[in-house]
C-alpha cells in the first residue's frame, strides 16, 4: 500500500506546508471579495461572439454533396463543360 | 398587495457543483476554482492553505467548468457553460485584477431534446475544439483556429441516444471522443470518434468495446504516454484503448467523482456515494498498461468533485455534506485511515425543508434546515447577527456608563471596571478567584457621576467628573493631582487616551490637557460659538497614545469639527443638515482606512472617509441603526478593531474588503459597553442593557452565524412545537449492510440541546413524507401529526399511507391515534380546528373526534379531487392554496354550511411546482422545477366566472434556484418603529443551500428600486458577458418573458460596493444623491 502512497505530485513544495488541520466539528467560512466588473472588458472582442452555423445538418450534407458533386466536373476537362454547358452552380450552394 | 417583490440572497450557494485546478491567475500560482451553481470562487494556493482570492457571480446556472490553456498561452484559460446554453470563455488580468472575456456565445438550437442526463462539455487537450452534447443526438463542435481564436459552431449527428458521457481522447492525431452509452435494450457501451473539422462529421474511431458493466456511468481519459479510457461501473472499472482491455472488479459501489493526482495518470482519486474515497493506480511497463490496482483510503464527505491539489492536499468538494480539504498521509490513522481533514467549509445544500423559530425568544428568526443527505446529513442553525455569549451577569439600574482600566500601563489584560451612576461611581475588579467584586479606587471621586475615565502613561489613571480631571496612580490607587474646571462652569463630556483630555464645559469651551507623570497641564482652550455634544480624540495616527485630531460634535448649527492637536485650530466643518444633534462621535481605522463615525439622536449613523493629514472628510455615507441616540465605542476581537454601536438596536460596525458593514447584535436594548478584557474573560465586553450588567464573549464577527448538528442521517421534514420545546423530524437511515434497506424515523429532539430524545420507527417501505404541530378545537392539547407513504417498489405512485398523531408526554413520543389513507400524505395543514392533509389527487379535511371511550380518532369529513398530485397545500381562513405537481397553483375553499371544499381558481399554467406560500389574501407566491419563481392573484373582482375562475399570473422571475420551502418569517429582528420593520417576507431555501428573503414592498419603494436596477445593469456588467436582464427572464420548456414585479436585491445591493464614481454616475442617472442612495439600499441589507 505503501508504494502507491508515495511520492505525490509537487507544484510548489511550500504549498500548505504551514497548514495546520482545525476542528472539523467547526466548518469555516471564506471571506471572499465579491467581484463586480463595472468595466468593458466583460465584453469579448466582435468576432470572438461564437453563434452555432444557421443551417441544419441535413441542408449542409445536401449542399456539400452537391458541391462535390460539381467539383470533378469543373476540375475534369473544358469540353465536359461545355458539353454540359447549360449546368451551372447554384448561387444558393455556397453555404 | 404583495405584487411587487425583491429577492435577494441571506446565505449564497454552498453545493460544490464543479472544481478545478490549474495556473489561472498567473503562471507561477496555482488555483483551485470552485463552482457553487451560480458563482465560482477562485482561490489561490498557498503555504498556509487555501486563501480566497474572488467570489464571482455568474448569470447562470454553471452546466459545465473547465480549464485549458490555448496555444502559446502562459496561464490557463477558464471555460463556462451554463445550462440556459450560454458560454463563456474568461481570462484574469493579473495587471487589472480582473476578468476579461476572451470569447462567448449561445449555444442553443432552436429545436432539440435537451439531454435527460445533464450537459456535458468538453475541451480537446489539444486545444482544437470544444465539444459540447446539450441535445439527444447532437454534438456540437466550437472549434479554435490555429491562433486559439474561437470559430463558429456547428452541429453533428450522434447516433447515440442516451449518452451517459462523452471525453476526449489524449494522444490522438485527429480529435477523438470517446463516447459512453447505453442501447435500447438497457446494455451500455463505449465507442470512438474522430472529430472531422474540415467535414463537419465524425468519422469511425480506433476502437470500441461493447456490454460493459450495466452501471458503468463515468468515463476518465488517460493522458500520454498511457493514453486511453478508464470506464468506471458499479462492479467493475476498465481501461481500455486501442490496444489493450484490461479489468478489475470492485466492491459495489457508484463512483460520483474523480481527480487525477499525476500528470502521466497513472493515478486516480475515485470517491463514491458512501463517502469512500479510493485510489485507482494504473499499472505499467513503460508504456504499456499491465493492469489496474484499487486502495480504500478512507472516508470523507459524499464528493461531488475531486481536485489533486499540490503536496498530497485534496479538495472535496461536496453537494450533500460540507465540503473538504483533506491530506493523504503516507501512514494509516488508529482507524486504517490514509486522509485527514484538515478543513471542512460548510455547506447548507440540499435544504430539504426548514422551520423559522425563535429559540432564544429574543424576538428574532432563526432558521433549523434539514441539510446535506444521507451519511452527512444534518440539522443546521442559521441565525443573522452576532451573538454575546454571556459568561457573568449583576443586577444594576442605572448605569450611565462604563471603562475598564489596567493596573499598570503595560499590563495585557483590564483590571478594573469602572461603572457610573448618577451620583456615583463603583469600581468593579477581578479578584484572585477569577470572581468580578467591589473594589475602590481611593484616589478617584465616587460620589459623583464619572463622565470619561482612561488609563495614562506612567501607571496612571484619569478620571473626569462634572467638576475636575483628577489623575490617580494605578498602583497604589492613591491620588496624584487633578484639573478643576473654572468656578461657575461645570464639566458636560469629556473624553482622553493615554496621554490627552479633552473636555468641553458649559458656553462651549473646550479644554485641551496633557498628562504628564503626575502633572496635568492645560494646554490650549477654546471658545466655541456653541454648546458642545460630544468629542472624541481615539489616536488612530502612528502614535497609539497620542492624537493628532480632535472630532467634536456641536449643538445649534448641527456639525462636526475636526481640531488639529495640541493647537485647537479648526481645520474642518462639516454640516450634519437635518435637526438631530450628534451624539456620539468616533475616529477610527478599519483596514488601514481611516473613518469619522458620527451617530445622530435619532438612530443614524453618519459615516465619513477621514484624511488624517490634512482632516478632510469625504463619501459621507449614511444609515439607520435604530431609533434611539448611539453611543460609539471600538473594541477588540481576534486583534482586529471593531465599533460597537450601543442603541436600541445594538449593531457591530466592521470593515471587510475595505467596505464598511453593519451587523445586529442578538440583544434588544443596550446602553453602554466597553471592552473589557481580563485574565478570565479574554476578550470579553460589558454590556449594560435592562438593569443588568453583562460580561460576555462576542461570536465571530460576520453575518450569518451557522451552527451544524450533524445527525449521520437525513432528515427530510421538520417542525417545532414551542409548547414541548421540542423539534421533530422524520428522516431515514441507509443500512450500511449489503442491501439497499433504509429505515424512516420520526424523531424527537431538545430545542436546546437538539439531541435525540424519543424516536419512533415508521414500518418497512413507510416515508415520513409530512409533519405538524398543531391543536384541535375542543382539545388543549398540542399534538405532531406525521403523514407517511408506503413506497412499495412495484407501485408507480403510493396507494396506502397514515396520518398518525402524537403527543408528547415526558419528553417521550406517544402514538395517540392513527387513520389509514389511501395514498401519500404529502402534506398537512392546521385548518379551522382541524386538519386538512394533501393525500395524492386529493385535498382531504379530518375532524379531531371524541370516542365514547373517551379517546381521540380522526375522522373524514370532506375533500376534493382534481389534482395531479396535490403536493404543496397552504392555508389562510377558509382558502386552500394548492401547488400541484404539473398544474401550477389552485385555489380552494372551504364551506361550512356545506362541510364542503371547492375549487375557486386555477392557474392554467403548466407548471411543476416545488414550493407554495400565501403573500397575501390574494396574491400567491409558488416556485418550479425550471428554477422560477412566480406570483399569482385571486381575481375576485373579475366579472365573469371564467375570470373569476382564472388566477392571473402578475410576477415572473428566474431565481435560478430549485426551491424546497418556503416560510414566512424574518432573518433579522423586526422593530415595528423601523421602515424595514413593515415589509413582510418570506424565506426560502434551496437545494444548492440558498437561504434568501423575499421581500413585499411598497409600490413607491418598488419603482425606486426597479429604476435602480435598470440603472445599475449598465455599470455592473456581467462575468464573460453574459446579461442579467437575460438571467433573470422567466424561462420553461414552453416561453422565455422578461422578467416582472420581482427585483433581484443582490444585484441592487451590489451598490454598495461600487467606487465613489460609479455610484456618482447612477446618482446623476436617478436624480438622487449618493447618500440617500446608500441609505435606501443599506436599509435594504438589513432585511437579511
Amino acid at each position: 500500500m505503501g508504494s502507491v502512497l508515495c511520492d505525490w505530485p509537487s507544484f510548489d513544495p511550500h504549498n500548505f506546508s504551514q497548514l495546520r488541520p482545525t476542528d472539523p466539528s467547526n466548518p469555516s467560512k471564506m471571506a471572499f471579495a465579491t467581484y463586480h466588473p463595472p468595466h468593458s472588458r466583460t465584453l469579448p472582442p466582435p468576432d470572438q461572439v461564437i453563434t452555432t452555423k444557421a443551417k441544419n445538418i441535413l441542408l449542409r450534407k445536401f449542399y456539400e454533396r452537391a458541391e462535390e458533386k460539381l467539383r470533378p466536373k469543373r476540375a475534369a476537362s473544358e469540353n465536359l463543360i461545355l458539353e454540359h454547358g447549360c449546368k451551372q452552380p447554384r448561387a444558393s450552394t455556397s453555404c | 398587495m404583495s405584487v411587487w417583490n425583491y429577492v435577494v440572497t441571506a446565505q449564497k450557494p454552498t453545493n460544490v457543483t464543479h472544481s478545478c485546478v490549474g495556473n489561472f491567475t498567473s503562471p507561477q500560482e496555482l488555483n483551485l476554482i470552485i463552482a457553487k451553481c451560480t458563482r465560482i470562487e477562485i482561490h489561490l494556493l498557498t503555504p498556509q492553505g487555501l486563501q480566497p482570492m474572488l467570489d464571482v457571480p455568474i448569470y447562470g446556472r454553471i452546466a459545465t467548468l473547465e480549464l485549458f490553456r490555448p496555444h502559446g498561452e502562459a496561464q490557463d484559460f477558464l471555460f463556462i457553460a451554463t445550462e440556459r446554453y450560454k458560454f463563456c470563455v474568461l481570462q484574469w488580468d493579473a495587471e487589472a485584477s480582473e476578468l476579461i472575456t476572451r470569447a462567448m456565445g449561445d449555444v442553443s438550437d432552436r429545436i432539440g431534446r435537451p439531454t435527460d442526463n445533464g450537459q456535458i462539455g468538453i475541451i480537446d487537450p489539444d486545444c482544437r475544439l470544444i465539444g459540447l452534447h446539450l441535445y439527444d443526438g447532437l454534438f456540437k463542435v466550437i472549434p479554435f483556429d490555429n491562433k486559439g481564436q474561437l470559430k463558429e459552431a456547428f452541429n453533428i449527428r450522434l447516433e447515440e441516444l442516451q449518452v451517459l458521457d462523452i471525453k476526449f481522447l489524449y494522444g490522438c492525431s485527429k480529435p477523438t471522443i470517446v463516447v459512453l452509452y447505453q442501447d435500447n435494450k438497457d446494455a451500455r457501451h463505449v465507442k470512438t470518434y474522430e472529430v472531422a473539422l474540415k467535414d463537419k462529421d465524425f468519422v469511425e474511431g480506433p476502437w470500441s468495446q461493447n456490454n460493459l458493466d450495466n452501471g458503468a456511468d463515468l468515463l476518465i481519459p488517460v493522458p500520454p504516454p498511457l493514453c486511453g479510457v478508464i470506464i468506471i461501473g458499479e462492479e467493475t472499472i476498465v481501461y481500455c484503448s486501442a490496444n489493450a482491455f484490461k479489468a478489475i472488479p470492485i466492491r459495489p459501489s457508484i463512483t460520483r467523482a474523480y481527480g487525477r493526482v499525476d500528470a502521466d495518470g497513472s493515478r486516480y482519486l475515485l470517491g463514491d456515494h458512501a463517502g469512500l474515497l479510493h485510489l485507482l493506480v494504473i499499472t505499467h511497463e513503460k508504456e504499456k498498461v499491465t493492469g489496474l490496482k484499487i486502495e480504500l483510503l478512507g472516508e470523507t464527505s459524499i464528493a461531488s468533485t475531486i481536485s489533486y491539489l499540490d503536496n498530497a492536499v485534496v479538495y472535496i468538494g461536496s453537494s450533500y455534506g460540507d465540503s473538504q480539504l483533506i491530506k493523504l498521509n503516507l501512514q494509516p490513522d488508529a482507524k486504517g485511515s490514509y486522509v485527514e481533514v484538515l478543513e471542512s467549509y460548510v455547506n447548507l445544500g440540499p435544504i430539504v425543508d426548514f422551520c423559522v423559530v425563535d429559540l432564544e425568544r429574543q424576538g428574532q428568526g432563526q432558521v433549523v434546515t434539514c441539510s446535506g443527505a444521507y451519511k452527512d446529513g444534518s440539522l443546521r442553525i442559521v441565525r443573522n447577527g452576532i451573538g454575546i455569549n454571556e459568561q457573568a451577569s449583576v443586577e444594576l439600574q442605572g448605569i450611565k456608563g462604563m471603562w475598564s482600566l489596567r493596573s499598570s500601563t503595560d499590563d495585557p489584560f483590564d483590571t478594573f471596571l469602572v461603572v457610573s451612576f448618577i451620583s456615583e461611581t463603583r469600581i468593579l475588579a477581578m479578584n484572585p478567584e477569577d470572581e468580578l467584586e467591589e473594589t475602590e479606587i481611593e484616589g478617584f471621586c465616587s460620589q459623583v457621576q464619572t463622565l470619561f475615565c482612561h488609563y495614562a502613561v506612567y501607571n496612571q489613571l484619569v478620571q473626569v467628573t462634572s467638576s475636575c480631571v483628577r489623575l490617580v496612580s494605578s498602583t497604589t490607587r492613591e491620588f496624584r493631582t487633578e484639573w478643576n474646571a473654572p468656578s461657575g462652569y461645570s464639566i458636560n463630556v469629556a473624553t482622553a487616551n493615554a496621554t490627552q483630555v479633552l473636555l468641553a464645559t458649559g458656553g462651549g469651551h473646550l479644554v485641551y490637557l496633557e498628562i504628564g507623570d503626575g502633572v496635568l497641564t492645560e494646554v490650549k482652550h477654546a471658545q466655541l460659538e456653541y454648546e458642545i455634544s460630544c468629542l472624541d480624540i481615539n489616536p488612530i495616527g502612528e502614535n497609539p497614545n497620542y492624537s493628532q485630531l480632535a472630532v467634536v460634535g456641536m449643538w445649534t448649527d448641527i456639525s462636526v469639527r475636526i481640531f488639529s492637536l495640541p493647537d485647537l485650530n479648526v481645520i474642518t466643518k462639516e454640516h450634519l443638515g437635518g435637526e438631530i444633534i450628534p451624539r456620539s462621535v468616533l475616529l477610527c481605522c478599519f483596514e488601514g482606512i481611516s473613518y469619522l463615525l458620527c451617530a445622530l439622536g435619532d438612530g443614524h449613523l453618519l459615516n465619513f472617509l477621514l484624511n488624517l493629514n490634512t482632516g478632510e472628510l469625504t463619501d459621507r455615507k449614511k444609515v439607520s441603526l435604530g431609533t434611539q441616540p448611539i453611543t460609539l465605542r471600538t473594541f477588540s476581537s481576534k486583534n482586529t478593531t471593531h465599533v460597537f454601536a450601543a442603541s436600541d438596536r445594538p449593531t457591530v460596525i466592521y470593515s471587510s474588503n475595505k467596505k464598511i458593514l453593519y451587523s445586529n447584535v442578538n440583544l434588544k436594548e443596550v446602553s453602554h459597553m466597553c471592552p473589557f478584557n481580563s485574565a478570565a474573560f479574554p476578550d470579553s465586553l460589558a454590556i449594560a442593557k435592562e438593569g443588568e450588567l453583562t460580561i460576555g464573549t462576542i461570536d465571530d464577527i460576520q453575518k450569518l452565524h451557522i451552527r451544524s448538528i450533524p445527525l449521520g442521517e437525513h432528515a427530510r421534514r421538520i417542525c417545532h412545537q414551542e409548547q414541548s420545546r421540542t423539534f421533530a423530524i422524520c428522516s431515514l437511515k441507509n443500512q450500511s449492510s449489503a442491501e439497499e434497506s433504509e429505515t424512516h424515523f420520526i424523531r424527537l429532539l431538545d430545542d436546546q440541546s437538539f439531541e435525540f430524545i424519543s424516536t419512533y420507527q415508521l414500518d418497512p417501505f413507510e416515508y415520513g413524507c409530512s409533519i405538524l404541530s398543531c391543536s384541535f378545537s375542543d382539545d388543549i392539547n398540542v399534538y405532531y401529526c406525521v403523514g407517511t407513504a408506503y413506497v412499495l417498489p412495484e407501485e408507480n405512485e403510493p396507494t396506502k399511507g397514515r396520518i398518525l398523531v402524537f403527543m408528547v408526554e415526558e419528553g417521550k413520543l406517544q402514538l395517540i391515534t392513527e387513520k389509514e389513507t389511501k395514498g401519500a400524505v404529502y402534506s398537512l395543514n392546521a385548518f379551522n380546528g382541524k386538519l386538512l392533509a394533501a393525500i395524492n389527487q386529493k385535498i382531504q379535511l379530518y375532524k379531531w373526534m371524541l370516542r365514547d371511550d373517551g379517546s381521540r380518532e380522526l375522522q373524514s369529513e370532506c375533500g376534493h379531487h382534481g389534482h395531479i398530485l396535490a403536493l404543496y397545500v397552504q392555508t389562510r381562513g377558509d382558502f386552500i392554496v394548492v401547488g400541484d405537481l404539473m398544474k401550477s397553483i389552485s385555489l380552494l375553499i372551504y364551506k361550512h354550511e356545506e362541510g364542503a371544499i371547492e375549487e375557486r381558481a386555477r392557474d392554467y399554467n403548466a407548471n411543476w411546482m416545488s414550493a407554495v406560500e400565501i403573500l397575501d389574501d390574494d396574491i400567491y407566491l409558488g416556485s418550479e422545477n425550471n428554477f422560477n419563481l412566480f406570483t399569482v392573484r385571486k381575481n375576485s373582482e373579475g366579472a365573469t366566472d371564467e375570470e373569476r375562475g382564472r388566477l392571473e399570473v402578475v410576477g415572473e422571475y428566474h431565481l435560478g434556484e430549485f426551491v424546497n420551502r418556503f416560510r414566512h418569517g424574518s432573518l433579522v429582528m423586526r422593530l415595528p418603529d423601523s421602515d424595514v420593520g413593515q415589509i413582510p417576507t418570506v424565506i426560502f431555501g434551496s437545494v444548492n443551500g440558498v437561504i434568501g428573503v423575499i421581500a413585499s414592498l411598497p409600490h413607491e419603494q418598488y419603482i425606486f428600486l426597479e429604476k435602480l436596477q435598470s440603472n445599475l445593469r449598465k455599470v455592473i456588467k456581467g462575468v464573460g458577458g453574459l446579461s442579467h436582464e437575460q438571467w433573470r427572464s422567466f424561462n420553461n420548456e414552453k416561453k422565455t418573458v422578461d422578467a416582472k414585479n420581482f427585483l433581484d436585491g443582490d444585484l441592487i445591493e451590489s451598490f454598495l460596493d461600487l467606487s465613489r464614481t460609479r455610484m456618482d454616475e447612477i446618482s446623476k442617472a436617478m436624480s438622487v444623491s449618493v447618500e440617500e442612495l446608500c441609505k435606501r439600499v443599506e436599509e435594504l441589507t438589513r432585511l437579511h
